[in-house]
């Protein structure tokens, strides 16, 4: 028999009993369907998460006060410390480390920002006029904190959107005093609307520079200074080069570098993992359409008893029996899997037209796994059948009936 | 054949069970490691529930803490400081003179070096009071925690948590030695008894200190938080309003502060929890459709194999209805023992993972057991329907004649 033949023979098998192979496909479908489009869901997070961080600029560098050497700790900038960080690292960070282009210290603090009978309560942030470039923030109108020696803070202040709207509603809030806590400032700016960024509003904050935050609060200590890279800086050597700066200045290790890169690494890994476990989980449904495979196979191989008997009576062998029930499973899955494909594309396609703010794509692992599984679990649950097959006497087959 | 007692159905339902016994077990297979999954992956959620509740726990319920600065949305408190009235030690002792109140606890964290028996090592000091144990439930295993006394007043001592202990001074006497935190010298007077992880913290590899040296070595302006313990029964609203009215007042009539109470925090943790288990066991019930369409496949094919005997059936006089519940019943014996088989299995590898883990309270909830019997009960009846419809709408006549 050729191979044409032995082709024929398993379609038809699978053609003739339309409502049992549909069925069978069914399984598959579901179980692909879901794989893909959870897989697309992790897969979108990733790359919403992603972009966010690539909106921050990737070549950022933090330092924060603190050092803790306890496995499984708590976050950094929690609780104090022996040497606080102060405005003199930055300034010295900034002037001796040749590969950053900024080093900008901030500060944040609550509290009461007040226009008139208005008053409002609200994180304060203490920055440079490098931060406006490092966060990539947008003036609706006005301009940024100024340029200015790091120490020297003129009393000035840059409000976010929605602190705008509540204190001054349709009124222009430029060149207007607000009083923060029982400091008078000049209001100089407006940002952009921009909405929440990686668990920070913007439009909730007021900035005001450095300098004038840490006279307000009458302390030394920054919360944390961030450093900005040139473009092509070896980040590990700017890291290490800073640490030593600070060890010098400080005399022991108190405080922690953490590069934008290694937290957003850290991040995808978490998601990575939480997608494969999710589609792991699915992709116990494609098991369980196997089996359902498997039985419709052992039903379609004693139902064609005498038709096995015909052909081994006539020369067929029991590997050419075999090859034709293993090809009437891998028909099935693999008809399961392209129509499971062809689904799970068109709903990922219907969920990025429903939100478009974020970029569904199922990943290539997935798509190429999810193919090679159903396709390999039809194969493995038509073994048993087709290995029934193949062990059927013929004289014993062609008398069965 | 007018009735059809239960014993007939059964017989007559169970009779094709029997006599493809690989295919049934496959069948009831598809089903059982659907609700498999179902059971074991909700009793992972439930065991992380409940093994986060009983850390919560361990701090007593009817704890509250009050920390400085106001926040609008509930949940973790983020870094946050500088607010223009600082939570002071003061205001700790204010709240002592609160009736119901049992203990006061104020709390200031820092990070430093502790150095000590010719080595260092970088860990959470922190400040607090000989409230302490107390609150979150500690014991000492050596020498004695923080002196009692006004807590304003910061004497140069320190405990140890068993961890820094062993990593400072190995097996050696820690009592009266001196330890080096940020410039300054204090004396060991006590160290703790082991504990392990809470809440993610390694709360052996610590020191603790009294809160005014935290805050003198740390140039703190404000505590970290107030831990309030109440009497027993004793946390009603009434009370805690006393604690809010009692800083509010000493504050200028500014509330910047927030309080959080246990249960708050376990109740949120709770909802995400729960929002979790289910979209991990609506996940692994899509196995379980696609079980019930392995079934609704055989049964289609069982009611085709058995047309004659349909036919002889109905030609003895059995009504149509009679032969859809007799199929139907198949339907749903299937399904039920697999759900059934399921569900052992389910409950054994969850036994296994407690007996491995014996401090994880793995356990499928009730109600997800009942679920995945039920939906599954449920899912034989949906595919049984057809077939079971079919063979009942089959001409006897027709029915014998065929083959």
């Amino acid at each position: 028999m050729s191979f044409r033949d032995l082709f024929r023979f398993a379609l038809s098998a699978v053609l003739q009993n339309r409502r049992r192979s549909g069925l069978s496909i069914v399984g598959v479908v579901i179980g692909v369907v879901a794989v893909l489009s959870l897989t697309a869901i992790g897969e979108g997070a990733l790359r919403y998460v992603t972009s966010q961080f690539a909106s921050l600029g990737s070549s950022i560098v933090n330092v924060s006060p603190g050092k803790n050497e306890t496995t499984g700790g708590m976050p950094h900038g929690i609780g104090g410390v022996p040497n606080d960080l102060t405005l003199q690292d930055a300034i010295v960070i900034e002037r001796r480390v040749q590969s950053i282009r900024a080093a900008v210290p901030v500060s944040v603090s609550t509290d009461v920002v007040s226009h008139l009978q208005r008053a409002r309560r609200g994180p304060v942030v203490g920055a440079t006029a490098d931060f406006e470039r490092l966060q990539q923030l947008d003036l609706a109108t006005g301009s940024f904190l100024p340029e200015s020696e790091l120490d020297r803070g003129a009393s000035v202040v840059v409000l976010g959107q929605t602190v705008a709207r509540e204190l001054f509603d349709e009124a222009n809030p430029l060149g207007a005093t607000v009083r923060i806590g029982s400091w008078r400032m000049r209001v100089i700016g407006v940002l952009r609307g921009r909405g929440r960024q990686l668990g920070m509003d913007v439009d909730e904050v007021v900035f005001i520079p450095i300098a004038a935050s840490m006279r307000m609060a009458n302390k030394s200590s920054v919360s944390r200074i961030m450093l900005e890279l040139w473009p092509r800086a070896d980040q590990d050597a700017v890291i290490e080069q800073v640490k030593q700066l600070l060890i010098a200045r400080h005399d022991e290790e108190d405080f922690t570098l953490i590069s934008q890169d290694a937290v957003l690494s850290s991040l995808s890994s978490i998601l990575g993992l939480l997608t494969l476990v999710v589609a792991g989980i699915a992709s116990i449904s494609l098991a369980v359409a196997g089996i359902g495979i498997m039985n419709v196979m052992l039903v379609s191989v004693s139902e064609r008893r005498d038709e096995v008997g015909l052909l081994k009576a006539v020369g067929a062998n029991q590997r050419q029996i075999l090859f034709i029930f293993l090809l009437e499973a891998a028909l099935l899955s693999s008809a399961g899997g392209l129509l499971g494909l062809t689904v799970g594309t068109l709903l990922v396609a219907i969920g990025n037209l429903a939100y478009p703010t974020v970029d569904l794509v199922a990943p290539m692992w997935a798509v190429v796994s999810v193919i090679a599984l159903s396709l390999g679990t039809g194969i493995l649950f038509g073994v048993l059948p087709a290995w029934r097959a193949s062990r059927l006497d013929p004289v014993a087959a062609l008398q069965g009936h | 054949m007018r009735r059809i007692d239960f014993a007939d159905l059964m017989r007559l339902s169970s009779g094709a069970l029997v006599g493809h016994p690989l295919r049934s077990a496959l069948s009831m297979l598809g089903v059982a490691i659907g609700v498999a999954a179902v059971i074991m992956l909700t009793s992972l959620g439930e065991g992380t529930r409940k093994y986060m509740v009983s850390q919560f726990s361990q701090f007593g319920t009817n704890v509250l803490s009050v920390q400085p600065g106001k926040r609008k949305t509930e949940g973790v408190p983020h870094a946050f400081g500088g607010t223009t009235q600082k939570l002071t030690i003061d205001d700790a002792e204010a709240l002592k003179r609160i009736p119901l109140l049992d203990t006061v606890a104020p709390a200031a964290v820092g990070q430093a070096r502790v150095e000590g028996g010719g080595r260092g090592r970088s860990v959470f000091v922190h400040g607090v009071t000989a409230d302490f144990p107390a609150v979150v439930k500690f014991g000492i295993r050596q020498g004695s925690f923080l002196p009692d006394g006004d807590p304003r007043r910061g004497r140069s001592v320190a405990v140890l948590g068993p961890q820094l202990k062993r990593e400072l001074f190995g097996d050696a006497n820690a009592l009266g030695e001196f330890v080096r935190v940020a410039g300054a010298r204090l004396r060991v007077i006590g160290v703790m008894e082991p504990k392990g992880q809470v809440l993610g913290m390694d709360i052996d590899d610590a020191a603790y200190v009294p809160v005014a040296t935290a805050m003198r070595l740390f140039n703190l302006e404000e505590l970290q938080e107030i831990n309030v313990v109440f009497a027993h029964d004793g946390m009603t609203a009434e009370a805690i309003e006393a604690v809010r009215a009692t800083l509010i007042d000493r504050h200028r009539g500014e509330e910047d502060f927030t309080i959080v109470s246990q249960s708050e925090m376990l109740a949120v943790f709770g909802r995400v929890m729960d929002v979790v288990t289910m979209g991990v066991a609506v996940i692994a019930a899509i196995s379980l459709l696609v079980g019930s369409i392995g079934i609704f496949t055989m049964m289609w094919i069982s009611v085709g194999e058995r047309v004659s005997e349909i036919g002889l059936m109905r030609a003895l006089g059995a009504t149509a209805r009679q032969i859809q519940l007799v199929f139907l019943t198949e339907a749903i014996l299937l399904t039920m023992m697999g759900g059934v088989s399921g569900l052992l299995f389910g409950l054994f590898v969850t036994l296994l993972l407690r007996l491995a883990l014996p401090g994880f309270p793995a356990g499928a909830p009730i109600e997800y057991i009942v679920a995945a019997l039920g939906v599954s009960a449920v899912a034989g009846l949906a595919s049984g329907v057809g077939p079971a419809r079919r063979a009942a709408e089959l001409e006897p006549v027709e029915a014998l004649r065929t083959e």
